[in-house]
């Protein structure tokens, strides 16, 4: 349940101007104005339902992607259903090693991600054996030594992790 | 030219045309009222230029993305009451950046279907400086998959830059001409009275602005706006026996509507289509075929394109159709899209210049056309004789895209 924190601050007061700058403001008696500031906060249950596997091989440093037996198709993100089958898929092992599509610098940390601080590097993946490209973080290289095309691999972390996507990323293979 | 209006969008459907709109003004922080009184400026605006009692109106169309920016659920029923609307039917529209032209689509399929003759299409969001641009980021950022995107510190500048540093690769396309995409909207935005950011700049200067996620930098990304657009769209019969200055002012007729989408996550589209917006190419045909529209670059006479950024505007130009693929850096390093160029595009500033109110976007995209179709713009921003506009907004990366064309006729 959300609820409102109130009484954060003492409401501001301000007085403001017709924003269409009106000779005659119509709302000359409605220029006086009071801020307040709200909080709000939500804390979520979420199953990460069927491509729950995924995630817990992560933790015995296993990729998985998921086949399409119609389509012969590996989806990563995987998925139990193949959207263009519309057929259930089974589970495969990838072998973590891939091709390097694109990328970007990021200036800012967000704040919903342990991204190590700022600045990081975000990439698209082409991993072996997957049809579909994989966004993650890019560790352990500037982003000024980056060639499209270069080998990368998937890197697994043996301590705790906030979010379980962060079990794994990517580095130069 | 005659001939051509009696025929364009003419499928034995419905005719539907544009009486008025109306725009609030876009700030980065409007602290003078809440979003409701925003919407007021913005319906009150539409009616007078339309000539048009409230009264008159049969139902409404409300579009905004989020609700959590605003910190307020069922706003539309909230701007509907406010001006005094219930108790007509309405509809809360929502598909991203795109909200906005699918509200103009949705007014049109109602009236299509005969459920009014007139409607009014609202659109607004608070983006402003109601959250901190940490929190609006997250907010928008939530809207890609929070599952597999947002956890490793996905956002809409990152998965743009990493969409446009394929181009760059693919096409030779330079931060340069990305940066000229810049200069042009906030050059164009001084001559319109209700834009944000309004400025004389150069491309150095873009250049040298701060990375947010390379290759974008601060200048290269839209604004955080605080505003509303409004339009009211009625049937020519019902315009035509009841709206008084119908007979006296052009007729702008909706002509072309198309909406198509693609895969939301970008690492899930074909790698041949990674640099290309397969969804706006396919709602541009859609639109196109709808209108009659055989050859946009030379048949189109102003557009208003979704300018997130300015990578995201030189591949509208390709997806559009204004050019071949990989050809839109190129374009714009001839001005072909500028002001006094071949097909001017964004004349009102865009979403660079003018400002990014989500919800609001494909609507004061509308009102710029229609603007520029009477021939009521600035002069300084006005295209001279323009017949025919287009409108294009898209949610996520072009993932949902809705493309209006517009008609004067006469
Ligand atoms: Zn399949």
């Amino acid at each position: 349940m959300a609820s409102w924190e109130r009484g954060l601050s003492e409401p501001a007061r301000r007085t403001v101007t017709d924003p269409l700058g009106r000779d005659q403001d119509p709302f000359a008696d409605f220029r006086r104005v009071m801020l307040l500031e709200l909080e709000q906060r939500f804390r979520y249950r979420h199953s990460l339902g069927k491509t729950s596997r995924f995630f817990l091989a992560l933790e015995e440093g296993v990729l998985l992607g998921s086949r399409c037996l119609a389509c012969g198709g590996v989806w990563l993100p995987p998925r139990a259903l193949c959207p263009d089958d519309l057929t259930i898929t089974s589970w495969q092992e990838l072998p973590g090693t891939g091709r390097l599509m694109s990328w970007t610098g990021c200036s800012r940390a967000p704040s919903y991600a342990d991204t190590g601080g700022a600045p990081y590097l975000l990439a698209y993946v082409a991993l072996e054996g997957a049809s579909t490209l994989f966004l993650h973080r890019l560790r352990g290289v500037d982003e000024g030594e980056l060639e499209p095309g270069m080998p990368v691999r998937v890197a697994f972390s043996r301590g705790p992790v906030g979010h379980p996507l962060e079990r794994f990323w990517f580095e130069p293979a | 030219m005659a001939e051509r209006a009696r025929t364009r969008g003419d499928r034995g459907l419905t005719d539907v045309v544009v009486l008025g709109v109306g725009l609030s003004r876009f700030s980065h922080d409007r602290l003078d009222g809440s979003i409701r009184d925003w919407v007021v400026e913005a319906v009150t605006a539409a009616l007078e230029d339309g000539g048009l009692e409230r009264d008159r109106l049969d139902l409404s169309v409300m579009a905004y993305e989020s609700d959590h920016l605003a910190g307020q659920l069922g706003q539309g029923i909230i701007w509907h009451d406010s001006v005094g609307l219930a108790p007509r039917p309405t509809v809360r529209v929502e598909g991203g950046g795109a909200t906005g032209g699918l509200a103009i689509r949705s007014a049109l399929a109602q009236l299509r279907a005969g459920f009014g003759g007139c409607a009014l299409v609202v659109g607004a969001e608070r983006v402003g400086k109601s959250v901190s641009s940490a929190t609006a980021t997250e907010l928008f950022a939530m809207s890609s998959d929070t599952d597999w995107e947002l956890p490793v510190g996905g956002h809409f500048t990152a998965y743009y830059a990493m969409i446009m540093r394929e181009h760059m690769r693919r096409y030779g396309t330079t931060e340069e001409q990305m940066a000229q995409v810049s200069v042009k909207n906030h050059g164009n935005a001084r001559f319109h009275p209700l834009a944000q950011k309004p400025m004389a700049l150069t491309v150095e200067e873009v250049m040298a602005s701060p990375v947010i996620a390379s290759p974008y930098k601060l200048l290269d990304c839209s604004l955080l706006s605080d505003g509303a657009a409004a339009l009211v769209l009625a049937t020519r019969e019902w315009a035509r026996r009841n709206a008084h200055s119908f007979a006296d002012r052009p007729v702008i007729r909706l002509v072309g509507s198309g909406v198509a989408t693609d895969r939301p996550r970008p690492g899930d589209r074909p790698w041949g289509a990674f640099a290309g917006f397969a969804a706006k190419r396919r709602a541009a045909e859609m639109a196109y075929a709808m209108a009659g529209v055989e050859e946009p670059r030379k048949e189109l006479d102003v557009a208003e394109i979704y300018d997130s950024y300015t990578g995201a505007e030189l591949m509208a130009y390709e997806a559009l159709g204004l050019c071949e693929p990989g050809e839109s850096g190129e374009m714009s390093d001839l001005g072909v899209f500028e002001l006094g160029g071949e097909l001017p595009i964004n004349p009102s500033g865009g979403l660079l210049g003018f400002g990014a109110a989500a919800g609001a976007t494909g609507i004061a995209q509308a009102a710029e056309i229609v603007t520029q179709l009477r021939g009521e713009a600035d002069p300084r921003r006005q295209v001279e004789g323009a017949q025919l506009g287009l409108t294009d907004s898209h949610a996520g990366t072009a993932t949902i895209c809705a493309v209006h064309i517009f008609e004067r006729e006469g």
